[in-house]
């Protein structure tokens, strides 16, 4: 029936069936490939993917390890340029929710720049930006400021106006209701919106690296896939979703601890 | 007495009229009231009951005339919400953010300590914060809400929300409460809990008039229950655009204004309220608030009001 809940136990055990289902078909499609073509490296065989392991994690000729550093790289640059993007698209949603001639200031470039593709945009980062740290941290920060900007902007007009007159009732300023009434009503959702920004945000990272990075996930995908070392590119692939995922968790606990109340109202 | 004591103020409204465009809501409206009353508010939908409370509120300040309350000791023009006077709506009164305990404390915290002093002073505003929320909980318990104060107004009940709603305005000790349909939503058996409630300050009220001080509550509280403003009123006053108009040499109706004002019954908490005694007054308000056939001089019926 529609809704109706299933046992943990249940949940739990579907849940690593359609795990061990995706492994199983895995192993299938790489047992044909190989049957047909024995030293294929499309699909490897799991021998050959540890094989593509132990590549990138053991010291190469100029004793590094790739997976060492491109995770620093890429982490890097995506811790940045997410630092940066929610810092600016917080303070902009904030001061557009709440002071009325930002926001017809801001409205338009706002809404024009939420609908530039930035991968498409990729060049005019590089005239601006050049190809080091600073093309990274804008191309993700800009990348993701539009969407944050006007998720808070749209938070803050939600929010009741017998809220904000109540507080001056209580003998709030006008700053004291942007800090104590505003950005905790609003927190929640930025919350949920910056783990939205995760994907786009590695998104917009991996294909600047892809075209002009010397070091980081992106270069060494392509680099790989040019090789058709396809038993480095997949456990890349695989690195990538767990440091998303890993970063969607930090976010969803952060939430949990900063609003605890989110929880039982969305209930 | 007379309402220039300042321990006997408590609102004073002069000649306000309001209106949006072609639109006239409210006119020449006056109404005094004195420290310690509790005026129920009514009138037919549309008269302008709510335009009025968000112009005490100070949030709609009136096009005409002026509303005075005590601010900070001194007489001063309402035309911005502030710490005098408290604020209860039917829903949106507390923040989903803050426990009960908090929702009460917040008004101490942002009253008496100041964002560099929370920012700044680690130590001093940790202390500060204990010593609110103890109050904020001595509060809660005796507004019979001791077992609720750790929980988030999503997690209480219509009554529990509106009792924690009442007390957080209450602690700030606001010369005029203000009350806008605050048990709207609520069943019969939980309303007539929170008029107990409300009809307990009034007691606290007589107390205090007694020793010689200044009644510590005020409020005005707007319901479409008429039994509800009779039982909790001390005075009933009717707000209505149905007034004889044309005599005062207007070509349109100018708006609503103040057509009844009279003194009704005061009743204990503990006194079950015999609905039948209010007939009288009901069938009275009935005819000459709300009924738009009965066109009467607008200063009939009041026997309270504004002293001219």
């Amino acid at each position: 029936m529609i809704g109706r809940p299933i046992t943990r136990a249940k949940a739990v055990l579907l849940s690593v069936l359609s795990v061990l289902l995706l492994l199983a078909g895995y192993t299938w499609m790489s047992h044909r490939q190989h049957q047909v073509n024995p030293n294929d490296t499309t699909i490897p065989s799991w021998s050959q993917l540890a094989e593509g392991v132990k590549k990138f994690t053991q010291p190469d000729r100029k004793g590094e390890r790739w997976v060492v550093e491109d995770s620093l790289a890429t982490g890097e640059r995506l811790a940045m340029g997410l630092a940066l993007g929610i810092v600016f698209g917080f303070l902009i949603g904030m001061l557009m929710g709440c002071i009325a001639p930002v926001e017809a200031f801001l409205q338009p470039p706002i809404s024009l720049l939420a609908k530039v593709p930035q991968t498409a945009a990729l060049a005019v980062y590089f005239v601006f930006f050049g190809t080091g740290m600073e093309m990274y941290v804008a191309m993700i920060s800009f990348g993701i400021i539009p969407a944050l900007a006007v998720t808070v902007y749209l938070a803050v007009k939600e929010i009741p106006a017998e809220m904000l007159d109540k507080a001056y009732t209580l003998g709030a300023s006008a700053f004291e209701v942007a800090t104590e009434v505003v950005f905790k009503q609003v927190l929640p959702k930025f919350i949920d919106a910056v783990r939205l920004s995760i994907g786009p945000a590695i998104v917009f990272l991996i294909a600047a690296e892809m075209v002009v990075g010397d070091v980081g996930f992106g270069y060494r995908i392509r680099l790989q896939f040019k090789l058709s070392n396809m038993n480095v590119v997949y456990p890349y692939l695989a690195l990538l979703a767990g440091f998303g995922f890993l970063l969607d968790y930090g976010f969803r606990m952060l939430q949990f601890k900063l609003c605890p109340w989110y929880q039982s109202h969305t209930k | 007495m007379t309402l220039a004591d300042p321990d006997n103020f408590g609102l004073q409204c002069q000649g306000v009229s309001h209106w949006f465009g072609e639109n006239k809501v409210l006119f020449d409206l006056n109404l005094e009231v004195q420290a310690g009353q509790f005026v129920g508010l009514v009138g037919p939908s549309g008269c302008g009951k709510s335009t009025l409370l968000r112009a005490i509120l100070g949030t709609h300040p009136p096009l005409k005339g002026r509303i005075l309350t005590m601010q900070n000791g001194r007489l001063a023009n309402a035309d911005r919400p502030g710490r005098d006077r408290g604020i209860v709506y039917q829903k949106y009164s507390l923040y989903p953010f803050l426990t009960a305990l908090d929702n009460v404390a917040l008004g101490l915290k942002l009253d008496q300590t100041t964002t560099a002093f929370r920012w700044l002073n680690w130590t001093g505003w940790a202390k500060k914060r204990r010593e609110f929320r103890d109050r904020a909980g001595a509060f809660l318990e005796k507004v019979g809400l001791g077992q609720a104060m750790h929980l988030y107004p999503s997690q209480m009940s219509g009554g529990m929300q509106q009792r924690v709603a009442i007390a957080q305005a209450l602690i700030m000790e606001p010369e005029i409460i203000l009350l806008d349909e605050p048990f709207g939503a609520l069943d019969e058996a939980t309303r007539e809990e929170l008029q107990e409630m409300l009809l307990r300050l009034y007691e606290e009220n007589a107390e205090v008039k007694a020793a010689g001080g200044k009644p510590p509550y005020t409020l005005i509280i707007v319901t479409h229950e008429l039994n509800e403003a009779i039982r909790v009123g001390d005075r009933l006053v009717g707000l209505s655009q149905y007034w004889d108009w044309k005599a005062d040499g207007h070509e349109r109706s100018p708006g609503a204004t103040v057509v009844y004002d009279k003194a009704v019954p005061v009743f204990r908490p503990d006194e079950r309220p015999e609905y039948a005694l209010f007939d009288d007054i009901r069938r009275e308000i009935r005819k000459y608030v709300y009924n738009p056939e009965v066109l009467q001089q607008r200063d009939k019926h009041i026997n309270v009001g504004p002293t001219r």
